[in-house]
């Protein structure tokens, strides 16, 4: 049995695991405003370098550590040189999106190269503990100890006395004064994402020997946690996300001692929530820092949409209407049914990303949540299946709005970190609430789809449904676009002080189109878990949040036939080019990457 | 209108500056110069587009045709840090001090194209003398200082990578009195060392006490030009501006 003092040293060597990618994050954010998605995956890639060279090429322990740094470092580089920098007078949520493709990129081309089975990386450091009071220390504590001292201390000295540290600290400042001063803004971004880089590989190598283990999970789960701890401390600011690495280290820990391994993600984004709730500018923000986004929203590249005439939509919708009647093959239907239920989540996310602006990366939380809101009421209280479906999509519409309500204050980065968190609560809730969502065992025998008391069995009825369903949605979200209440959602993504100014609540309206669109998703969760027979805590994943987002930006924000043809292509072309199953996520990524970089606007254009 | 009687070679020229800020026409050709070891000062009301004729000269908006030059060479394509190593250096508005670094390293940040340390060291003393009250400062967080205090630290910190020419934009916004008076004779002798000042003004009559010419911008468009001397006797710019901007 551990001490409290065991917990006290876990949680202040994992806080200092968290701080060396939080204070990169740090230092990103305060140089150029950005949330660096792809800060796990340079942490990742620090993890599987670190276990070629110790594992494959038998270097020594210093060795190690260094290769690693420059590593890490030269993919910091490489990003930043050719992902972000084209990027630079793009609208506001290009970069976000590209960190995020690249990201995918990173993960998937690790994945391929080194297969998804965890390996153990060992430390090389003796297996021994010493006695500290009624706890334990061992090497490997020491040295992530000081390698986390170590480099808060060069970086300090960097910061306070480099020239180019005194560059990066005046751009964090003032880019525009910074650059009257001289200060070229490209090597600061470089060195930025080079030292980040770094210290993220190192942290990923360091953690990979503490578990003795590494696997491709861990990217997402450190860009997670390094978010968190640098919102808790302030976004950009870098003695901040120290302290803020150790008290998220030191709260999983006393968390995990109290309730449970389990509970552990639990606490970090329950955290999370609550400082953006109460403290959005984190613990340590000073009163008189600037607001960290613009006041007008110049998040969403402007456009022109396409015009696509309505015969043409009629002629579209007919055409996909009797397709079923034509010999076409079952494998066919099912790839075009998986399009319709990702066309509403899309629909849901166009609206709430495009329309008014709320770039959420937890909609699969809203999925979730329909998918089991439906599957229990029909399996264990044996409501009928369409009347179940109506009501996973009136939970999601519900529990999704009052999930996302407190995060309503907050703007363009910030609430896609609130999102991201939410959907990763939902999901732990999942797990841990075994009385009702019957935990890590999940919800099995769900019943299939039935309408009016006949079950829909054959592929073309569940066609059907599920396409007439998305049609409804689809419309419904047209008329809405059109009407009154479409131009205050526009309003109020384009520009929110001006939209309040004129009235316009913003609490009331962007609880308007969470629960329209909150209903679409879990109504598309929901079908999709009577369809499965079988979900768990893991179906609705945050890789689907972020797939529903491509499709979204490959058909154009907010465009709502956009969000089908995106659909559409994204589940349909994979099939016909028979891409197998592990590269489709790296495509996924590489479009994401493409369309950021080429046509922002998506294939029909912004609305 | 009137044509200035301009030496044959001035240290900063715009000519035949057209600037767009995406559909809206912000500069119609635009043709400014400032003779070397002048004092030359920009008339405007709000939009007249002042700050963004400050914003070309500097490298941070492109015009869309037109050619800026300085000292003969032509600055357009050259980047914000490179138009500073030519020696341009500015006072921007509302001066954009890095507020959470202190008074000396705002100062030094200054001196950042230089490399030379014992004489940067030598202008941070020369600077405490020009500006003394910023002596007893220097370690205080730059975001801390009064408005004319940092007005102060902002001047300094353009004087240190002794330039050619500084431009200001609106050096008296916003200050007590007692500060304008006190920035525009430290201009006046921040001139006389041999520095040319580029300045964007609203308030015309204090302006022109200090300039050697004077411009007066219209919604883009130079509408009058001419020695200081002779604008301050103008009928026109008394009734465009004195009037108005004495109360502003």
């Amino acid at each position: 049995m551990s001490s409290w003092l065991d917990y006290t040293i876990n949680g202040l060597i994992v806080g200092n695991v968290y701080a060396l990618v939080a204070v990169g994050l740090a230092l990103i954010f305060g140089v150029s405003r950005l949330i660096n998605f792809a800060q796990g995956s340079i942490y990742l890639v620090g993890a599987y370098i670190g276990w070629v060279a110790v594992v494959q090429l038998h270097t020594p322990l210093p060795l190690t550590i260094i290769v690693v740094a420059l590593a890490a470092a030269l993919v910091g580089l490489i990003i930043e040189r050719f992902g972000l920098r084209p990027l630079q007078n793009s609208a506001r949520i290009a970069p976000l999106l590209a960190t995020i493709g690249i990201s995918f990129v990173l993960d998937q081309i690790v994945m391929l190269t080194f297969s998804p089975n965890p390996r153990a990386l060992p430390s090389q450091l003796p297996d021994v503990r010493f006695q500290v009071g009624n706890g334990t220390i061992g090497p490997l504590d020491l040295l992530i100890a000081g390698v986390g001292l170590t480099s808060a201390l060069l970086l300090f000295v960097f910061l306070r006395y480099s020239k180019l540290g005194w560059a990066v600290r005046a751009t964090a400042q003032d880019r525009d004064a910074a650059m009257q001063m001289g200060v070229d803004v490209n090597r600061v971004n470089q060195a930025v994402f080079g030292i980040a880089a770094a210290l993220g590989g190192v942290s990923g190598m360091l953690v990979g020997m503490y578990y003795n283990q590494i696997d491709t999970a861990m990217s997402l789960q450190a860009t997670l946690k390094g978010v968190v701890a640098e919102v808790v401390g302030g976004a950009g600011n870098v003695p901040g996300a120290v302290v803020g690495s150790l008290l998220l280290g030191l709260v999983e820990s006393y968390g995990v001692a109290v309730f449970g391994t389990s509970y552990r993600n639990l606490f970090a984004f329950l955290l999370l929530v609550l400082v953006l709730v109460l403290r959005p500018n984190g613990l340590f923000a000073s009163a008189r820092q600037a607001p960290p986004e613009p006041l007008t929203g110049t998040f969403i590249a402007p456009s022109r949409p396409v015009r696509i005439p309505r015969w043409a939509l009629l002629i579209a919708v007919g055409g996909f209407a009797i397709l079923p009647l034509f010999p076409v093959s079952f494998y066919v239907l099912q790839t075009l049914i998986n399009a319709w239920l990702l066309g509403m989540l899309a629909l849901s996310l166009t609206l709430v990303a495009g329309t008014i602006g709320q770039v959420s990366l937890g909609h699969a939380a809203l999925l979730a949540i329909g998918a089991y809101t439906s599957a229990l009421l029909s399996s264990s209280f044996s409501v009928p299946v369409g009347l179940a479906v109506i009501a996973g999509g009136l939970m999601s519409a519900a529990l999704g709005t009052t999930l996302i309500s407190p995060s309503f204050r907050l703007r363009g980065h910030y609430v896609s970190i609130a999102t991201l968190a939410i959907g990763e609560i939902v999901s732990l809730v999942i797990l841990n609430w075994e009385s009702v969502t019957r935990g890590p065992i999940g919800i099995s025998g769900i019943p299939p789809l039935s309408l009016f008391g006949y079950d829909l069995i054959s592929a073309s009825s569940v066609y059907w449904f599920s396409f007439a369903v998305m049609v409804v949605l689809a419309l419904l979200q047209g008329r809405l676009l059109n009407s009154h209440l479409g131009r205050s959602f526009r309003a109020i993504r384009d520009d929110d002080i001006a939209a309040r100014a004129y009235g316009l609540s913003l609490n009331r309206y962007k609880s308007l189109a969470f629960i329209f669109g909150g209903f679409a998703a879990g109504v598309s969760g929901a079908i999709a878990a009577h369809l499965y027979s079988y979900i768990n805590h893991e179906t609705f994943n945050t890789q689907q949040s972020i797939l529903a987002l491509t499709v979204v930006i490959l058909g154009g924000l907010g465009n709502v036939v956009g969000a089908v043809v995106g659909s559409v292509a994204l589940v349909g072309l994979p099939e016909v080019f028979r891409i197998a199953a592990e590269y489709r996520i790296l495509i996924y990524g590489i479009v994401l990457l493409l369309l950021v970089r080429f046509r922002p606007q998506g294939l029909l254009g912004t609305i | 209108m009137t044509t200035t009687a301009s030496p044959s070679d001035p240290l900063l020229a715009l000519s035949g500056v057209n600037t767009f800020y995406g559909q809206a026409q912000v500069h119609f050709d635009l043709s400014i110069s400032v003779a070397r070891g002048h004092i030359v000062c920009l008339l405007g009301g709000n939009a007249s587009g002042k700050s963004t004729t400050m914003k070309i000269i500097l490298g941070l908006v492109k015009p869309r045709s037109g050619d800026v030059t300085f000292d003969g060479a032509s600055l357009l394509g050259l980047s914000t840090p490179q138009i500073v190593r030519r020696g341009i250096a500015s006072v921007p508005e509302a001066r954009r001090l890095f507020a959470d670094m202190s008074v000396r390293e705002n100062i030094l940040m200054g001196a950042f194209v230089r490399s030379d340390r014992a004489a940067v060291a030598q202008d941070l003393e020369r600077m405490l003398a020009l500006f003394p009250k910023l002596g007893q400062r220097l370690s205080q967080r730059a975001g801390s200082l009064s408005g004319g205090e940092q007005q102060m630290v902002a001047m300094a910190r353009a004087l240190m990578s002794r330039p050619r020419m500084i431009v200001m934009d609106e050096p008296t916004m916003g200050l007590s009195p007692l500060y304008v008076d006190r920035v525009l004779e430290l201009i006046g002798t921040i001139n006389q060392e041999g520095v040319s000042v580029f300045m964007v003004e609203q308030n015309a009559s204090l302006a022109l006490e200090i300039a050697h010419e004077a411009y007066v911008l219209q919604t883009g468009r130079i509408v009058l030009s001419g020695p200081a001397r002779a604008l301050k006797d103008d009928p026109r710019v008394r009734d465009a501006y004195l009037g108005g901007s004495e109360a502003a």
